[in-house]
């Protein structure tokens, strides 16, 4: 059985002034334990609005149709309790954009802590919890600062923790590296990969960086409302026009490629990375 | 403009920074008391020894104390003033007599008591409250000492909650406010100069982004808190527990002996009496 | 000819404090007219500390900064005009919006000038059309936005005081990829039709190979290279050693030459580089 299963989810919102806000128009996934997954799409192709309802956290509906069904528990359906909803937000966990707009406490761990403590878990394990998410997203020496003085990549490895230390089975990423610099993009993704790769937590990253797109097992591309691609890198960087007519980048390397592949020079196997573009040119030239 | 924020608590491992803040807290509402029940020379003069004592204690440098009392200085020389001039005594304390202005040596005591005790005060509360304490440990203090208000309904861990988010927020806020203004100076506004009404309208530019952002961030944050599974203090355990120690029970029994020797000092000791 | 002349300008963060901070340290370079400058670096380079510089928002501790060939701070009465003749964009300027309507919001920066309502309304009309802002977007209230209009508006509330120099700390942050060209191809335009110079800041060397014809390249508060795009992208060894790396294309390039593949290494796009390449495999049938 899926970790998360969406069955024909259909919503829409609109503000007061009647403009609507996130739409999703037909979308049916299935998400298994432990993948490793980027959403792409441009702003307001609603892939942050997915991810906000998958948590609840919308603020309000006009419509809503179909099912989400997250660990064989139906979120969607009428009889969801608030601790239904609790038990929900244990299981996903969410790191959003601006990493000053959710560190609460003044003091770094005391920040981790507030999961946990929501939790009314006993306080040797909340240290522990601690503890061990500020180790895994090395910021161990950081833990008596002050949150505010730490750069942009820093605090959003802060953040992180404080959803690790909750010991959520997957994590959503809504945009968790528009903000920052190259440096601090860098250690998030790879603290994203530590999560899936040793921990074994169900990583999906929406995103609209290609080159992050790129490093996930999985990429599910999102275009007004619905989703347009679903494969592995490699198939879905193969559909050139699709990703353009979804106002979506492609990694340059690959854009090279797909350019010298149409002009008939034969370039194999896969590429997304300069490395293997490369090592694929050189090879096409006989070198 | 950080230093506003943050520049009273002052950094240390005095034996007064480790203090419980809730011992600090009752410690320096019966500072303050003590220092209303003083009277007489010797127990003002007991209440100074005790505010140098506190500077000692807490290894806050002179210099720093010295500056926040400058800050109250012109209050005291207007007090005094007051004390000295419209104090009136027995007619053999009388000291100097101009035409309609009589100096009594007892308005020259007032004005000194009175003097020591807002510098004491002063000296006192900055010390266990300010100094020594950061606002998020003067917080968590507030929230348990006042935890019995919860069982009529008083919404004390909501106002904690409220209190650490603007401690946490203010410096964001402060760095926001800056770049707002450095924005709209790149525009040509001119916050410096101009009339008093043509200076605040010059502020709208900066008010209205600083209100939406500060909105903006309330509802995200408000978001991210309940993905982190808040739900009010209900069930809530907390990481950092409140311990006391016997440096705590210490300090309330010193406190307690310095609250005997006041009242002794007042009832006991010859000399002018307030 | 150079427009900007920065001078042995060092600056220092609260000085005479025990938080004293040199965010800039003996820093000197030019910045040529009609020329698309980029200045890069990481967070905490002293490239954003620089960028206030140009227009005097900040006041260099030591140094200078010229602007054709005199001193901003002669009389610091004047810094204001240097406000309307170096225009700058700051990091995130969608949050300077604050008028009623995305007009009203553009035409700030000329009514602060002093100009005349006719000259002001051309050009809102003129920025608008830079950024690609409709006649029905300048009647909307800038909230009612979306993130990137949000960000076009507040660029061309800067352009609508047509300052000689255009300076951008990172335009596109944040944005995607649509919303990124849109702004990249805005700032071309005012730069074209005015003949203004430009000064980017960013940390995305793809932006920089990409827009930029001179390069700065900052670290630890000081300048590390400063020159053509084609002499700093060459010395991709020392970029990476600062941690910035080099755009995509051009490791490309490195790692072809490495294979034994020989090719030009003075290429920076994806469009120069399908252009060399297929000549490449042309020329080997």
């Amino acid at each position: 059985m899926s970790f998360i299963k969406i069955r024909n989810l259909k919503y829409s919102y609109k503000d007061d002034e009647g403009s609507p806000l996130g739409i999703i128009r037909d979308i049916s996934l299935d998400i298994e334990k432990g993948e490793y997954i980027a959403i792409v799409g441009h702003n307001g192709s609603g892939k942050s609005t997915l991810a906000k309802l998958l948590t609840l956290v919308v603020d309000d509906y006009d419509y809503l149709e179909g099912s989400i069904e997250v660990d064989g528990v139906e979120i969607t359906s009428d009889d969801m309790t608030e601790d239904g909803i609790y038990d929900l937000r244990k299981k996903i966990g969410m790191v959003f954009q601006n990493p000053d707009n959710q560190l609460v406490a003044t003091i770094v761990e005391e920040d981790v802590a507030f999961g946990p403590e929501n939790l009314g878990l006993e306080r040797a394990e909340i240290r522990r919890r601690v503890d061990d998410a500020l180790a895994t997203v090395g910021m161990t020496e950081f833990i008596r600062h002050e949150p505010h003085r730490l750069s942009g990549g820093q605090k959003q490895r802060i953040a992180i923790a404080g959803i690790i230390a909750m010991k959520p089975e997957c994590i959503i990423f809504d945009e968790s590296t528009a903000m920052l610099d190259p440096i601090g993009r860098r250690d998030v993704v790879a603290t994203m990969e530590r999560l899936n790769k040793e921990d074994g937590k169900t990583v999906i990253n929406i995103t609209h960086y290609m080159d992050e797109a790129v490093r996930a097992d999985r990429v599910i591309v999102i275009d007004d409302g619905k989703i347009l691609l679903d494969g592995t890198p490699a198939e879905i960087f193969a559909e050139v026009d699709k990703l353009r007519g979804a106002g979506l980048d492609l990694p340059q390397c690959t854009d090279l490629t797909i350019r010298l592949k149409a002009k008939g020079i034969d370039i194999n196997g896969e590429i997304n990375t300069p490395e293997q573009c490369a090592k694929a040119i050189a090879a096409a030239l006989g070198k | 403009m950080k230093s506003v924020a943050f520049g009273q608590y002052y950094p240390s491992n005095s034996v007064m920074h480790r203090l419980d803040p809730r011992v600090k807290i009752v410690i320096g509402i019966f500072y303050i008391v003590a220092s209303f029940l003083c009277k007489n020379v010797l127990s003002f003069a007991l209440l100074t020894v005790s505010a140098l004592v506190l500077i000692l204690v807490s290894k806050i440098p002179v210099k720093i104390v010295l500056k926040s009392i400058k800050a109250i200085i012109f209050i005291m020389i207007f007090t005094a003033i007051l004390n000295i001039f419209w104090t009136k005594g027995p007619e053999e304390n009388l000291i100097l007599h101009w035409n309609f202005i009589n100096i009594y040596v007892d308005g020259i005591y007032n004005a000194v008591f009175i003097a020591v005790r807002i510098i004491s005060m002063i000296i006192g509360t900055s010390i266990f409250l300010t100094y020594t304490t950061t606002p998020i440990e003067l917080t968590d203090g507030l929230e348990r000492l006042l935890y019995p208000l919860t069982f009529i309904k008083v919404p004390v861990h909501e106002f904690a909650m409220m209190m650490t988010i603007a401690l946490r927020f203010i410096p964001t806020i402060i760095e926001e406010t800056e770049k707002i203004m450095s924005a709209q100076k790149a525009r040509g506004a001119d916050f410096t100069n101009g009339s008093l009404s043509k200076r605040a309208k010059a502020l709208i530019p900066v008010l209205i982004p600083l209100f939406v952002s500060a909105f903006r961030r309330a509802g995200e944050l408000a978001t991210a808190m309940t993905c982190r599974c808040y739900r009010g203090g209900n069930g809530r355990t907390r990481l950092k527990v409140l311990k006391t120690t016997y440096r705590d029970y210490l300090a309330l029994f010193f406190i307690a002996v310095f609250g005997a020797a006041i009242v002794l000092l007042n009832i006991y000791a010859p000399g002018y009496t307030m | 000819m150079s427009k900007i002349t920065v001078e042995n300008v060092s600056y220092v963060y609260s000085g005479g404090t025990p938080f004293e901070m040199a965010a800039l340290n003996d820093v000197s370079f030019e910045i040529k007219e009609n020329c698309i400058t980029g200045i890069i670096g990481h967070t905490g380079s002293g490239k954003s500390t620089l960028v206030q510089m140009f227009n005097g928002l900040l006041r260099p501790s030591s140094g200078r900064i010229l602007l054709d060939g005199r001193d901003i701070w002669e009389n610091p009465k004047e810094i204001s005009s240097i406000r309307y003749r170096v225009g700058l964009v700051m990091q995130y300027p969608e949050y300077q919006l604050f008028e009623e309507t995305v007009e009203a919001d553009i035409a700030f920066g000329p009514k602060n000038m002093g100009l005349s309502e006719d000259e002001i309304a051309e050009r809102v009309r003129e920025s608008a059309s830079f950024v690609g802002l409709s006649e029905s977007d300048l009647k909307k209230s800038p909230f009612d936005l979306s993130g990137g209009q949000k960000r076009r508006a507040a660029i061309a509330g800067i352009m609508a005081m047509r300052p000689e120099v255009l300076v951008l700390d990172e335009p596109s942050a944040g944005l995607d990829p649509a919303g990124k060209n849109t702004i990249f191809d805005g700032i071309k335009k005012y730069a074209e039709s005015t003949g203004s110079a430009v000064v980017i800041v960013s940390h995305s060397m793809d932006d920089m190979a990409k827009y930029c014809e001179d390069i700065i390249v900052m670290s630890h508060s000081r300048v590390a290279m400063k020159g053509k795009r084609n002499e700093i992208f060459c010395r991709g060894d020392e970029l990476e050693e600062i941690g910035l790396g080099v755009p995509q294309i051009t490791l490309l390039m490195r790692l072809l030459c490495e294979q034994g593949v020989n090719i030009s290494q003075d290429i920076y796009t994806v469009d120069d580089a399908e252009k060399a390449l297929s000549e490449l495999f042309g020329g080997a049938r």
